[in-house]
């Protein structure tokens, strides 16, 4: 087997400190014991994630400890059988994100995560993670102590904040330039108008063809 | 084979195995006064985030009961002591008394006292009953041991069945182009570094050596396997200068 990189090990380490505070994650990651689901980050990475006697592991994908195996195979485990993984969850970071929010999911079939496999395991493991999520103001705590972690907390989030709207109020500025100084875009009012004369024209066109064609089904005679 | 006919590994060198564990133990009498200190100058203070990322991985909550093995100077118990509270216990152990002293004073100034205990004790036949910790460290300490696969059993043997064994260790470089200046690194200049700080060049040469000898990552997993550990895996460190181990008891 390859080394198991030190980020996902510190990533394991965070979402098992949430599995051992939680009562309700403890209870699910006991029923999903001895299952295994392939998370496909888009572009990123892939990763096994396992539940070996009450506890989460990650494994870069590919590389396979003997807990990896001893699920795959089920010698430990109620399961038997498969060597692959129960579910696949594939998406872009953004989309598994959602996904774990549980928020709403996007319009965009291509912008949405994709579930394959058993959806009951990769759901289990979904609301595992959920439950487990790390709250970030009590990990910084912990090296910095609760008050620095507190104020730091906010100060992330005020500073997430600005930039939301920074990033909103720039957008904006850089249309109302585009169209009210170098006029290479128009404004909505121009567009409308513009859209509305285009009807206007439209309509007028289809009144003549059809006044036209009347005209053409009259009977043809010598003018009286 | 009776222990008299077996050779260990101190170094380079071969010594009779009885002779092995006298031989580390006056490398590390020799250099406990300055052991912090060159480990500081050694890894340009590296040494201290592989120490926290081991610690960040021991699972250990408010409570519970940590053994650090061959625990020298003490950092590794102090934060195991930080991670289970006043209502937990740490045993730091060592099979040096002058390392040992050294870790225990460290503990006192911090003001740590009451649930923290220190004993001389062979990482071979570790002086505890089976099934007591909830987590077992060995930081830079399986290197100096005779016979390893007795310390990673009797290490299982007293960690609680779901208990989890941390082994951090130098390792063989994984990174390309790492190995030549590594390797210069440490015959030219630890000794170097020893002479100086220390005094005592020929116990930096061990050090280096020691190095060398020790079972590359893939071997000490198959050891861990060996010794009863479930869930065995590693994670290299620095490009697999140093490389720490995990196992649980299952």
């Amino acid at each position: 087997m390859t080394a198991t990189p030190a980020w996902l090990a510190s990533i394991e380490a965070l979402f098992n400190r949430g599995i051992a505070g939680s009562a309700e994650a403890s209870a699910l990651a006991q029923r999903l014991n001895a299952t295994m689901i392939r998370i496909e980050v888009h572009g990123i990475t892939a990763v096994e994630a396992s539940v070996m006697g009450g506890r989460l592991a990650l494994l870069a994908a590919g590389s396979k400890t003997e807990a990896a195996a001893e699920v795959a195979t089920g010698t430990s485990g109620a399961r038997a059988g498969s060597t692959t993984a129960d579910a696949t969850i594939a998406g872009s970071p953004l989309a598994l994100l959602r996904l774990v929010r549980g928020g709403p999911t996007r319009r965009d079939p291509a912008a949405a995560a994709q579930v394959r496999g058993d959806a009951q395991i990769a759901d289990s493991y979904r609301r595992l993670f959920a439950l487990a999520r790390p709250d970030l103001e009590e990990e910084l705590s912990r090296v910095v102590g609760d008050l620095p972690a507190r104020r730091l907390a906010q100060f992330g989030a005020r500073s997430f904040a600005w930039a939301l709207r920074a990033q909103r109020t720039a957008g904006d500025n850089v249309a109302e330039y585009l169209q009210e100084e170098s006029r290479d875009l128009v404004n909505r009012a121009e567009l409308e108008e513009f859209l509305r004369g285009v009807d206007a024209v439209r309509d007028t066109a289809e009144r003549i063809e059809a006044r036209l064609k009347r005209l053409e089904r009259m009977p043809k005679g010598p003018p009286a | 084979m009776n222990d008299t006919d077996r050779t260990a590994d101190f170094g380079f060198e071969k010594v009779a195995w009885n002779e092995k564990a006298g031989r580390v133990r006056e490398v590390f009498a020799s250099v406990a006064g300055k052991y912090d200190v060159m480990n500081d100058l050694m890894s340009f203070g590296v040494h201290r985030l592989w120490k926290q990322f081991a610690l960040s991985l021991t699972g250990l909550r408010p409570g519970q009961q940590a053994l650090d093995v061959a625990g020298g100077t003490g950092d590794l118990a102090l934060g195991m002591l930080r991670q289970v509270g006043k209502t937990g216990r740490v045993v730091l152990s060592d099979i040096n008394s002058s390392m040992l002293e050294r870790g225990r004073d460290r503990l006192l100034d911090a003001g740590l006292v009451g649930n923290v205990e220190c004993l001389v004790a062979d990482a071979e036949r570790l002086p505890f009953d089976d099934n007591a910790f909830d987590c077992v460290m060995i930081g830079f300490g399986l290197r100096n041991v005779t016979d390893k696969a007795a310390a990673l059993r009797s290490m299982h043997r007293v960690l609680k069945p779901g208990g989890q064994l941390l082994v951090l260790e130098f390792s063989t470089p994984v990174a390309p182009g790492l190995k030549p200046f590594y390797d210069a690194y440490s015959f030219k200049v630890l000794p170097l570094l020893g002479r100086f700080v220390a005094k005592d060049a020929a116990s930096y040469r061990y050090l280096a050596e020691s190095i060398r000898m020790h079972p590359n990552q893939e071997t000490l997993l198959d050891m861990l396997r060996t010794a009863g550990f479930d869930q065995a895996r590693y994670h290299n460190l620095s490009g697999g200068i140093v490389a720490l181990h995990r196992g649980y008891k299952i």
